[in-house]
């Protein structure tokens, strides 16, 4: 490297030349090395933060699609034996702690299951008669029981706690609430409550054949204590029994609206009761094994909510029968909805769960705790022990059994999230009182048995319906915007419209939601015509403006310079718009009519002229609205990553293309589109993003109900509504707490399926169209 | 002085031309007084007068920077995408002014063609770069299509490189394919007038040759105007010669003439390299 120095002149040459100036200073390659290092650590503690968010919402979504799990091992017993007899049911304390076992001589055994001790209470409603029915109605706290004499008798049992030192005692109570008279000896007993009143029926066998009674008793309120329970009235059904086939079993509902009567050939009758009084109708005579060989049915008993009958054959066919209104019926009557895998063996126990539509059955030896709604098997599994008896908790959160061996036995359950599951989540599923099988997403309702009803469809199907109109709106003036700023308007206006947008970008949604919600679905409700008239004058009026224009001869047109054409087209539009907005009502008038039902005049409504029409509703808050406003939040941004893409096709490939002759039209539409359609794929995306994430303007323009139709006049609840709405009324790691974190894994999982395919798109593109 | 220059040669280019036609027009291109500006400071063209004769090759001559792009693009009104241009005098083509206000601009360029010295084809296959002028005019059918891309790409000398992947995208091009490939799409839809801005700069002499030979047979059927820096190649395929300086037209004349024995004392200099 060395330099003639004669030939560079002046005196710090030698400095310049000599072997430093190949050096690279510390300070760059400090900075450059610092930079490196900053650059990949930000990077990585994105890519991380991204990571441990999805972690975090996974974790709380996956215990959703786990079984239960029930642990035998980990069961409590009772160390003494049961006194020896025959037991004929058995009932529990909210904390299983004091179980109570009922002998057919009518003696209540509680057990301590802390203790370990079996004592035998001191009650006595007998006094020397003879036990001959009994049924537990664990729901109400009661106990019925029939004797020999034709006696029935209320029993309410209670248990209260006791705090002493943070350690709890369970003190037991029983407490004849009502003695009832009846020929002849009881054989069958069941009860229900209504209000201030209960429903007994009472099968009795007199001389002359069976009798079938209802009773109902009230209980007077006074100001001072609870009333006694009297007496009001007794029916008669023995008309409706068979005079070959004996009763097998009588169930009264808990609400005391119905009576079924289960024959020993299979048959059930269902009486329906009306009203708070005595009147009933039977409805429905059914045979739920008809179609096997063997009709009979083995055990029957409600669900939670006593709308569905879980039937059980000898042989084990385990169906559940719900109550529901089919086209063909004036009312609603037992149909069957499910059928669950059958059981090895004749059925040993049924109890059905206090919480949800859980139920658990089995043979003597083994047990399966079921779930209605989904029709699946949460756990099942052989039992160690033999079983007479079972019970599930008021919890949900331990089994009881009574064993063979007169044991009590208590196994903890763990199956927080029983309703949840794929099925529920994204199958279609025959929901109790519905005719047919739905995708419905209702998470609360008003009663303690309520069905939830978790399917994540209608929100999916919600958040597309919200995206595709709002894109419907945005997409086409977002681009033809884009298009003839960057390619048709001249450059000095350009500063105008890229702050216009920034401003509306800037929008806060819930401001634009606040809008839709009490300025555009009110002004829009009943002027829908207008809002029709503009949609097809507008865009027309600007075909037939431009097409008028391009036809013009050069001489008018000379008068317009190129890129301020929009000074002349704005006030047409406008007076368009304006026009448009008062033709709605003549149009209304003279298309949208309905006949008035007073007057019987057919006067212009549009309002009713929709769901008179299409048979669909007709809400003020509605896809509509949803559309303008999302398509407000969109525009911005389509609007301006698209303008860019536009404006950054060389200029080359346009004055190429109008050196040959084509148009700027032609020139925009063949050459600089395409150029620019990767850009413009990314614009359309990422606007859809936005609409597919958009929460507050969805929340509040529209009336979040979870329907699944396309229907422009209805309303829509995306999933991220859903989040919004449910999350401060779910439970923290609740099921459906875990199933909004599911519906934003979804969401996720639709935006990442969209933005992968787009951007596989946008390479493909990117690599046709990229310039020199 | 310029003026009796240009008046003087094209009388003489009537007769050092033979291959003219009979009927052309010596001031097929009437250029009268033309200046014109980019910004108002500085004036790129200064007066220009001259009479472009048709059918005819014409060749600008002059040091890079004088203004032969810029008076190119005068003539199909390339500069009018240029915001801020401001011109004086006129420009008649075939008796035609065409800063008429009235004249549509579209048809003009359609009837008078312009190969940029820097090639860019638009990102389509070879095939739809070659067709994009019929296309724009509306004509699409395919027999008429696929005769023209030949036609087109053979008089280019490109048809036989490209035969085989007419269909891929005319970006995998080398750059001296891509500027004859711009020589066929501006021949393709047989315009009136073709102005070529430095048509070989990219290219090997075998191409060059080819090309030369285009222009050559192309110049019975339209008027070309092409812009080189070689000299070799004015002398070549030229039957007039326009030598530039400054913005300002210097000398005008019969190609042999101007070379022979050039008027003015710039005009020498520049072609015997002493200069540019
Ligand atoms: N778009 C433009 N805006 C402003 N000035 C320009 C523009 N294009 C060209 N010029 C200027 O106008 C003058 C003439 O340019 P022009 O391109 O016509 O030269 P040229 O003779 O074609 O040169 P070359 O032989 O190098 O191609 C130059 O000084 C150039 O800087
Ligand atoms: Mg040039």
């Amino acid at each position: 490297m060395e330099q003639p120095t004669e030939s560079s002149p002046g005196e710090g040459s030698e400095i310049i030349l000599d072997d430093s100036r190949f050096d690279v200073s510390r300070k760059v390659l400090l900075t450059d090395g610092f930079m490196t290092w900053f650059i990949k650590f930000g990077g990585v503690m994105v890519v991380a933060a991204v990571i441990g968010i999805f972690v975090f919402i996974t974790s709380q979504v996956l215990p959703l699609f786990k079984g239960a799990s029930v642990e035998l091992d980990a069961a409590t017993t009772t160390t003494e034996a049961l006194p020896k007899g025959n037991y004929l049911g058995i009932a529990a304390d909210e904390w299983m702690e004091k179980p109570l076992a009922i002998r057919d001589d009518g003696k209540f055994i509680y057990s301590d299951l802390v203790t370990g001790e079996v004592l035998e209470s001191e009650f006595d409603f007998l006094e020397g008669d003879k036990m001959t029915a009994l049924r537990i109605e664990s729901g109400e706290d009661l106990i019925v029981a029939g004797t020999e004499s034709g006696q029935v008798h209320l029993i309410e049992f209670s248990y209260s706690p006791t705090f002493k030192d943070g350690v709890r005692t369970v003190n037991e109570d029983l407490n004849l609430a009502f003695t009832g008279e009846f020929n002849g000896p009881v054989t069958k007993v069941s009860c229900g409550q209504s209000g201030d009143s209960r429903l007994i029926a009472v099968l009795t066998e007199t001389e002359e054949g069976p009798h079938l009674e209802l009773d109902l008793v009230q209980r007077k309120k006074s100001l001072i204590s609870a009333g006694d329970w009297k007496e009001v009235g007794k029916t008669d059904l023995t008309e409706t029994l068979r005079s070959d086939v004996a009763v097998q079993e009588i169930l009264v509902t808990n609400r005391a609206d119905a009576v079924l009567v289960v024959f020993e050939n299979g048959e059930i009758d269902y009486h329906f009761r009306s009203g708070s009084g005595l009147n009933t109708e039977l409805r429905q005579t059914f045979q739920p094994f008809a179609d096997l060989n063997e009709k009979k049915i083995k055990n029957a008993d409600f669900l939670l909510g006593d709308v569905s009958l879980v039937l059980t054959s000898p042989e084990g066919v385990n169906r559940l029968f719900s109550l529901y209104r089919s086209e063909e019926e004036p009312t609603r009557m037992f149909h069957q909805t499910k059928e669950f895998p059958a059981l090895p063996d004749t059925p040993a126990f049924y109890s059905p769960s206090f919480r949800n539509k859980a139920f658990l059955t089995g043979t003597s030896n083994t047990a399966t705790l079921r779930y209605a709604t989904t029709e699946t098997i949460r756990w099942e599994s052989e039992l160690p022990w033999e079983v007479t008896h079972a019970l599930i908790s008021r919890k949900s959160d331990s089994l009881l059994f009574l064993t063979e061996d007169r044991h009590f036995v208590r196994v903890p359950v763990d199956d927080p999230h029983p309703e949840a599951g794929i099925k529920a989540f994204f199958g279609k599923q025959l929901y109790e009182g519905s005719s047919e099988a739905k995708y419905e997403w209702q998470s609360t309702g008003g009663s303690d048995d309520f069905e939830a009803k978790l399917s994540l469809i209608p929100l999916i199907f919600g958040t597309l319906k919200g995206t595709f109109y709002a894109m419907l709106f945005a997409v086409p003036i977002a681009l033809f915007g884009a298009i003839y700023t960057a390619e048709f308007l001249d450059p000095k206006n350009k500063v105008f419209i890229k702050p216009a947008m920034e401003v509306m970008a800037s929008l806060p949604s819930v401001v634009l939601g606040f809008l839709a919600a009490l300025w555009l679905a009110p002004m829009i409700e009943d002027r829908v015509p207008s809002v029709l008239c503009i949609v097809v004058l507008v865009p027309l009026g600007a075909f037939l403006f431009g097409m008028l224009w391009s036809r013009q001869p050069r001489n008018i047109k000379k008068y317009v310079r190129e890129g301020y054409e929009f000074l002349y087209f704005a006030p047409i539009m406008l007076i368009l718009l304006f026009l448009g907005w008062q033709m709605g009502p003549l149009v209304e008038s003279l298309i949208f009519t309905v006949k008035d039902p007073n007057t019987g005049e057919r006067v212009g409504d549009f309002a009713r002229w929709w769901p008179s029409i299409t048979g669909t509703a007709y809400e003020q808050r509605n896809s509509l609205v949803v559309g303008f406003m999302m398509g407000f939040a969109v525009i911005p941004i389509v609007f301006t990553i698209a303008e860019d893409s536009l404006s950054n096709v060389p200029d080359t490939l346009r004055t190429g293309s109008l050196a040959l002759g084509a148009s700027r039209w032609q020139t925009a539409w063949r050459i600089v589109l395409p150029t620019a359609s990767a850009g413009i794929l990314s614009a359309i995306m990422i606007g859809l993003g936005r609409a597919v994430g958009e929460t507050m303007i969805v929340v509040m323009a529209t009336g979040n109900t979870p329907i699944m139709e396309w229907n422009i006049f209805s309303g829509m609840r995306t999933l991220s509504a859903n989040i919004a709405v449910e999350l401060p009324e779910a439970p923290h790691h609740g099921t459906l707490y875990r199933t909004l974190f599911l519906g934003a894994v979804v969401l996720f999982l639709m935006t990442f399926l969209v933005n992968t395919i787009a951007e596989v798109l946008r390479q493909h593109l990117r690599e046709k169209y990229k310039t020199v | 002085m310029t003026n009796t220059t240009a008046e003087n040669t094209t009388e003489e280019a009537v007769e050092t031309a033979p291959t003219t036609p009979e009927g052309a027009k010596l001031d097929y291109i009437k250029v009268e007084d033309f200046s014109f500006n980019y910004t108002p400071e500085v004036r790129v063209l200064d007066k220009i007068t001259m009479d472009i004769p048709e059918k005819q090759v014409t060749s600008f001559i002059g040091p890079s920077g004088c203004g032969k792009t810029t008076l190119l693009r005068n003539f199909n009104r390339m500069n009018d995408l240029i915001p801020g241009i401001t011109h004086e005098g006129t420009i008649h083509i075939d008796g035609q002014e065409i800063f008429d206000k009235k004249l549509e601009v579209i048809s003009l360029r359609k009837r008078i063609r312009m190969i940029f010295q820097k090639a860019n084809p638009f990102p389509k296959s070879i095939y739809e770069n070659v067709v994009y002028s019929l296309r724009v005019a509306g004509r699409n059918n395919k027999a008429l299509l696929d005769e023209v891309v030949e036609t087109s790409l053979r008089g280019a000398a490109l048809w036989d490189e490209v035969k085989d992947r007419l269909h891929d995208s005319a970006l995998g091009l080398s750059g001296g394919q891509m500027q004859r490939l711009s020589i066929a799409h501006a021949i393709a839809n047989q315009p009136e007038v073709l102005l070529m801005d430095e048509p070989c700069s990219a290219l090997d002499p075998i191409a060059t040759a080819k090309i030369e030979e285009l222009i050559c047979k192309l110049k019975n059927k339209f008027t070309v105007i092409i812009v080189t820096h070689n000299m070799q190649q004015a002398t070549r395929v030229s039957d007039q010669t326009a030598y530039f300086y400054l913005g300002k037209m210097i000398e005008m004349n019969a190609t042999q003439e101007i070379f022979r024995n050039p008027s003015c004392e710039e005009t020498e200099r520049y072609i015997s390299g002493k200069f540019g």
